[in-house]
């Protein structure tokens, strides 16, 4: 993988990168094989989870399990592709940002959960 | 050809009031066009407007929408108080009375606040911070166009189809096909998912834009509070507006293509709609009121010639309430019946943001404190905001009480709470800023005497329209109803209510009559600096030329431009440091695009399918031709900026 630091012409007259974390990286490549492989990769994996809810291919039991490794999955996948996860130097803001938005996405899904629970209260 | 005349105009769409409005916009599109023709002004529109990635434009171009967003919801308001002026009132059906306060709710919410937003962001933040434009300007432009076609899909439901009938909030079942069939629905699931790609856009814009171009010296602690309030709302915006997505997404599948992920008699779950819908919805009003608390923040301090009180507790207390706000939606839905923990879970968390709020209404009052107050109209709103929004703080306290809300839940008591905080928080903010901003877009003042009248009218009428539906609630009056009986006790409030809201109507009418007058007897704003400002966007000529600074300003302190006036460095440029510019290049790319979404989001309302394809292969086109576009900049030469900074006057002599 090649990474160039940035060239004068592109970064705006005197714009001052104060953290350097930020600063513009670019990521050079021929051609872009493996995001389109992510990309694939990305569609089997989601396939892959409708046709085992549709296919009833598992125990009930195993279902919700299974196909939320296969969404952690791709949400690495992803992120490590296409969010530019493993170009950058600075981790503080990488860190930083990741653990707010994991901290969101399990509040969210834990607590939705809990709320969603009522039924068995109700009926 | 019969079918399609069915299918385009149902009997919903042929009433009196929907014909007559056909009638105004096709009179009205004409004059435009026949104006445009006749002044030659085609190309000057495409050139100067439609095409252009100027920040400041763009914000323009906000603003104009979110006017014609304030009158489209301020008639359906009206027409909703009109209906229950009376008891028994037969002004508007049971069905029309329901299309109506969808679109109300809808357009203030998406099409008035949200642009009125993102137009004050666009015009004020990449002056305040010292940048040329936002980090990703051809982007921006996307935002907008986006938002503008959606607008325009979204406000043709009731003129060709039918109008979306399920209140703003779109609750399954209500939505499902087999209880609401048509199209009106699907223009409004389609519509709020085009504008909610640009305001994500917009979300990663500004926030790149705060984090990424400030001004040499500006740390984030001697940011302007605006500029704070934009960086928070924008990270509001990127963690909460996905849940959005997919709670539209799943109900478009369930409307279009006959998924059951909400329909109960397939094991659905319609209160999952609900939970996802709050999980978006809650951090939205903040969304919508944090921008507001940064305007106060900046009129207060201007207007009292003192420096913000408390800074660092203003900060804090934003992002305690942008965390805070993820972990409160449920007390849309206490009634649900969730069970005691988890109501009581949300009912402490939602009163605990009242802590920070407090500090911020306590630090605005001691930043008045011992200053020397100019009553201008932007201070009149700041004024009236601080008891209007602590009562409805306060009320929404007593909704946070669980057994309290089982009763108020849904009642007038909610409706006078919610209009409590969002007019008298954001609406009042966006008019201060309007006022406070307004020199800065175009270059000459808003007339103040006749902003006081608008004032006024706007304010006394708030009062008078909202006050008494906090009585109706507690007598028992709920939300949503079309018509009641008389001797409920409700009839003299709800006329009372009524003459308000017409109040408040004839407070807009003053202030566009307002905005007319001051244009045609234009009092130019040639210093740049009228209002004796603090930050750095005064310290420019209004309106600013097109590349902002002819050199990058230095901000060593908080409220820079005030410490610059102080040293008697007062805005003028060295010739010789000025340098060329590059700045991004007009692209015709942003308003296809929109056009193609907006031809896609037509043909899947309708689900004719083989134009809403068309329309998605044109947005996969100009995603390609703008990716593949190597000439998106341009650089004006030094000599330019000097000729233009001379005649600005702008030299140090």
């Amino acid at each position: 993988m090649e990474t160039s630091t940035p060239k004068a012409h592109e970064i705006e007259q005197g714009e001052v990168v104060e953290i350097s974390a930020l600063a513009p990286r670019f990521e050079e490549h021929a051609f872009p094989w493996r995001q389109i492989a992510g990309y694939a990769a990305s569609l089997l994996l989601t396939l892959g989870a409708l046709l085992l809810v549709e296919r009833r291919l598992l125990p009930a039991a195993w279902l919700a399990p299974v196909i939320l490794a296969l969404a952690a999955v791709q949400a690495g996948l992803q992120l490590g592709l296409f969010m530019h996860l493993r170009e950058s130097l600075g981790a503080t803001w990488h860190v930083l940002t990741l653990a707010l938005a994991i901290v969101v996405a399990l509040g969210i899904v834990i607590l939705s959960i809990w709320i969603m629970a009522f039924k068995s209260g109700v009926s | 050809m019969a079918h399609l005349l069915a299918l385009f105009f149902p009997p919903s769409v042929l009433r009196p009031a929907e014909l007559a409005t056909d009638a105004g916009i096709l009179l009205g599109g004409a004059a435009i066009v026949a104006w445009l023709t006749w002044r030659r002004r085609w190309a000057w529109l495409w050139r100067e407007w439609i095409t252009t990635v100027d920040h400041k434009k763009i914000g323009i171009m906000y603003l104009l929408f979110a006017i014609v967003g304030l009158m489209r919801g301020g008639v359906d308001a009206l027409m909703i108080r009109t209906q229950l002026a009376m008891p028994n009132n037969t002004f508007l059906g049971a069905e029309h009375y329901n299309e109506v306060f969808t679109t109300h709710g809808t357009t203030m919410v998406f099409f008035m606040a949200m642009p009125f937003i993102f137009a004050l962001f666009n015009i004020a933040i990449p002056l305040m911070i010292g940048a040329r434009d936002v980090a990703f300007p051809k982007l921006n432009a996307i935002s907008f166009w986006l938002f503008a076609f959606a607008f325009l899909l979204f406000n043709m439901s009731f003129l060709v189809g039918g109008s979306p009938n399920a209140g703003w909030t779109a609750y399954a079942p209500l939505t499902e096909l087999h209880f609401n069939p048509g199209v009106g629905e699907n223009y409004y699931l389609i519509a709020l998912q085009i504008t909610g790609i640009g305001t994500i856009a917009t979300g990663v814009n500004f926030l790149v834009t705060i984090l990424r171009l400030r001004a040499k010296g500006m740390t984030l602690m001697k940011m302007p509070l605006f500029a704070w309030s934009a960086l928070i709302t924008s990270s509001l915006v990127i963690f909460a507006f996905p849940a959005l997505t997919i709670a539209l997404a799943l109900t478009m599948l369930d409307r279009l293509f006959g998924s059951t992920f909400f329909t109960i008699a397939h094991g659905g779950m319609p209160m999952m709609y609900v939970n996802l819908f709050w999980i978006w919805g809650h951090p939205e009003v903040y969304i919508l009121v944090v921008p507001a608390f940064g305007i106060f923040s900046e009129v207060v301090a201007t207007f009292s010639r003192k420096r913000l009180f408390g800074y660092t507790a203003m900060v804090g207390s934003l992002i305690a309430i942008s965390l805070l706000s993820y972990g409160v939606w449920v007390h849309h839905f206490f009634t649900m019946g969730a069970g005691a923990a988890v109501n009581a879970f949300f009912g402490i968390s939602t009163m605990l943001i009242a802590i920070p709020t407090g500090v911020k209404v306590f630090n605005w009052i001691l930043t008045m404190w011992g200053g020397r107050i100019r009553m201008t109209v932007a201070m009149l709103w700041q004024l009236a905001f601080i008891p209007t929004f602590v009562i409805g703080g306060a009320t929404g306290v007593m909704l946070a009480v669980v057994p309290g809300d089982y009763q108020f839940h849904n009642s007038y008591f909610l409706i006078a709470h919610f209009h409590n905080v969002l007019i008298g928080g954001v609406v009042f903010g966006l008019f201060s800023g309007l006022y406070y901003w307004w020199p800065k877009m175009f270059g000459w003042m808003l007339n103040e005497r006749q902003g006081k009248w608008a004032f006024w009218f706007f304010l006394i009428g708030f009062w008078v329209t909202f006050f008494p539906q906090y009585l109706l609630g507690l007598k028992g009056m709920t939300r949503r109803i079309y018509v009641y009986p008389p001797g409920l006790g409700w009839s003299t409030l709800n006329l009372v209510s009524t003459i308000g809201a017409f109040a408040m109507g004839a407070g807009f009418i003053i202030l566009v009559y307002s905005i007319l007058y001051s244009w045609r007897h234009r009092q130019p704003d040639l210093t740049g600096d009228p209002w004796d400002g603090r930050t750095l966007e005064w310290s420019l000529p209004s309106p600013a030329p097109e590349y902002n600074f002819a050199v990058l300003p230095r901000a060593d302190a908080r409220d820079a431009w005030w410490e610059m006036k102080r040293s008697g460095s007062c805005g003028k440029v060295s010739a010789v440091a000025v340098g060329p510019i590059e700045m991004p290049r007009r692209s015709a790319v942003p308003f296809l695009l929109g056009l193609s979404f907006f031809v896609a989001g037509f043909g899947a309302v309708f689900s004719f399918w083989t134009i809403a394809l068309f329309g998605m292969a044109g947005v996969i086109a100009l995603l390609l031709s703008g990716w593949f576009d190597e000439h998106d900049h341009h650089e004006i030469p030094a000599e330019e900026i000097r000729r233009s900074q001379a005649a600005l006057g702008r030299f140090e002599s």
